[in-house]
């Protein structure tokens, strides 16, 4: 297993796709969930001058709050509640897929499996080397968070105020959690389509329109959120609201899971999906 | 009570072959046999020639020995151990149809990741490198490899760890004629001295050249297996007499005749040519009337067609 492992991380580190993917997951999280918003609140459309002052107070308000929601004292609930980190679940899906599908796009499991490794270690040593980029792609999403929040403080001249060292070890095992549950979805699908394409275009279909559908379909039965408690953004919606509420204007409702629920939730799913994908390949011929 | 004692010793005493396989079966559904009660062995030091027509079941066979498909029924043993176990494949090197790597990785990378996964040796790397001459373009990205290049990647591959047993699939195909003269002439340096290698191949020519020992397999199924020397050396005696039942008795019994085959109102006995003569005055003064009597030799490519039921190889 070690060895796979480490064979593994050369193949991950040195494919360029990686590199893209962390470059887009950095890209988004400083576009969205701080440019665009700073950009509204640091220039306010003029109010209306006939407007009642209690408006105007108002309006200045909600831009205060944003700002401040953008200061490295609120990082965590920028990124975690609001749902900034939900952007880069895509993109370890599409991480996870790439590195268990490409080995069947390019037939290279039978050159690796004749290597020696056995099919177990083989793949329980690339679920390790996938899971280290994971860790890696959440502290790269905090350290850009963090990058970004200083950048805005200092435009503002407001005071830098980190969260407590205790809040970001629980940042980093909620994102791990996050990231850990799509990454490994992705796998899985990968290892169950034998190939990237169809398990990243499910995937992505599934995190972007289907779970968010559910979410929003007007159904009040038990067993309908029952199921719902189940979806991955639910679950990881939950987790994310340790940090303080989601900024009103962005409409994000209630967590339906407790957070330590959610927690074992997430956990499960990662071992299932790495389960689901070691039976797949200790069963299936290799042809 | 001696004779069964004295048999088992005799069974002790061979070398156990390197590659053994009982009644190997592969059914693809319920009416594809791609192998079919498959029994092979490939001896110690030997270059085995794995010889049969596209869609023979070659690939799936050398899988099967791989542990990369499981068989439907039968066993197989290689190196003692059973197929894709990693003690077994410790020892093996392998190339598997065509030469699958990471297109994105210089050739040298690849093997990098493959010596993690095999546990060979880094200087390994530049030995097998220099091997199939592929040093000065080691930097390149796989992708950017001709197909010969790529299927010396590939036996660079399956040669990291020294194995003791070499199994490659169609090694030549798709080559050029250049590409393919180098690739025999590395694998007939790679099979000498202690090395085993199981090659594949639908070339007569190619197994004829490089190889010691030859099993043909058709439609799945193994239809004849020797030494190059002994396929070849079947030639014999091509008789017509009548009539012919009787000719055929009288054969069977003369000395020096092994085999006796009816053919077409003819006869074919396997005895050295040079017995014509002498063959043909003992069928006189029985009384059998002789019309023809010559030499036939049959060549390996109307053996091979016969038995592959004439389908091109
Ligand atoms: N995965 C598969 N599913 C169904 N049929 C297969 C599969 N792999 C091989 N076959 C069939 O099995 C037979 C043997 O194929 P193969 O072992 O590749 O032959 P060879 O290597 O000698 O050309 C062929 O008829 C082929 O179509
Ligand atoms: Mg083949």
């Amino acid at each position: 297993m070690l060895a796979s492992f480490r064979a593994e991380l050369l193949k991950i580190r040195k494919r360029p796709a990686t590199w893209v993917l962390a470059l887009v997951w950095f890209v988004l999280l400083v576009l969205f969930g701080y440019v665009f918003t700073y950009t509204f609140a640091a220039n306010p459309p003029d109010p209306p001058k006939d407007q009642p002052a209690a408006v105007q107070q108002q309006q200045e308000a909600i831009n205060k709050q944003l700002l401040d929601s953008l200061l490295p004292e609120n990082m965590l609930k920028t990124l975690f509640a609001n749902g900034t980190f939900n952007l880069g679940a895509a993109i370890v899906l599409i991480l996870g897929a790439m590195a268990a599908g490409s080995e069947y796009g390019w037939t290279t499991l039978k050159t690796s499996l004749t290597q020696r490794p056995g099919r177990f270690g083989f793949l329980s040593g690339k679920a390790l080397a996938v899971g280290v980029f994971i860790v890696l792609f959440v502290l790269l999403g905090l350290a850009a968070g963090a990058a970004s929040s200083y950048d805005v403080a200092y435009l503002e001249d407001a005071t830098v105020k980190w969260p407590p060292l205790e809040e970001m070890a629980r940042a980093v095992g909620v994102g791990v959690l996050t990231f850990g549950a799509w990454g490994f979805l992705g796998f899985a699908l990968a290892m169950l389509f034998r190939g990237t394409a169809l398990a990243i275009g499910l995937g992505l279909a599934w995190a972007l329109a289907v779970e968010n559908t559910i979410a929003l379909l007007p159904i009040d039965s038990d067993w309908w959120k029952g199921f719902r408690r189940l979806t991955l953004g639910e679950n990881t919606a939950s987790l994310g609201s340790i940090f303080g509420d989601p900024n009103p204007s962005f409409g994000i409702p209630a967590p339906l899971v407790e957070p330590e629920r959610a927690a074992i939730t997430l956990g499960i799913y990662v071992a299932a999906f790495v389960a689901l994908s070691l039976f797949l390949l200790l069963r299936r011929d290799v042809t | 009570m001696v004779a069964p004692v004295r048999q088992e010793t005799a069974e002790k005493d061979r070398p156990s072959p390197l590659v053994e396989t009982r009644s190997l079966t592969k059914r693809y559904g319920p009416r594809i046999t791609a192998v079919r009660e498959l029994d092979l062995r490939v001896e110690r030091g030997e270059v085995y020639g794995f010889l049969g027509p596209n869609g023979a079941g070659k690939t799936t066979t050398l899988r099967m020995l791989l542990g990369l498909i499981r068989p439907t029924s039968g066993s197989a043993a290689v190196i003692g151990e059973k197929p894709g176990s990693p003690a077994g494949l410790e020892k093996i090197g392998a190339l598997v149809e065509s030469p699958a790597f990471y297109p994105y990785l210089s050739g040298r990378d690849n093997l990098r990741v493959m010596a993690r996964y095999s546990g060979a040796s880094r200087s390994r790397i530049g030995e097998v490198l220099e091997q199939v001459e592929l040093s000065g373009r080691a930097k390149d990205k796989f992708k950017k490899y001709s197909l010969g290049m790529k299927q010396r990647l590939g036996v660079a591959a399956a040669l990291l760890k020294d194995p003791e047993l070499l199994i490659l699939d169609e090694p030549t195909n798709g080559l050029d004629p250049k590409g393919m003269a180098d690739m025999r002439g590395l694998i007939r340096r790679l099979g000498k001295g202690e090395r085993t290698v199981l090659l594949s191949s639908h070339l007569l020519g190619e197994v004829e050249q490089i190889c010691d020992r030859i099993g043909v397999i058709s439609k799945g199924s193994l239809v004849a297996e020797g030494a190059i020397a002994e396929l070849r050396g079947r030639e014999g005696i091509m008789v017509r007499a009548t009539p012919v039942e009787e000719a055929a008795q009288i054969a069977e019994k003369l000395a020096g005749v092994e085999e006796v085959t009816v053919n077409d109102g003819a006869l074919r006995l396997t005895a050295d040519p040079e017995r014509a003569a002498e063959i043909n005055a003992k069928l006189v003064s029985a009384g059998l009337r002789v019309s023809e009597l010559r030499p036939a030799e049959q060549s390996l490519e109307e053996l091979f067609l016969e038995l592959t039921d004439g389908e091109t190889v």
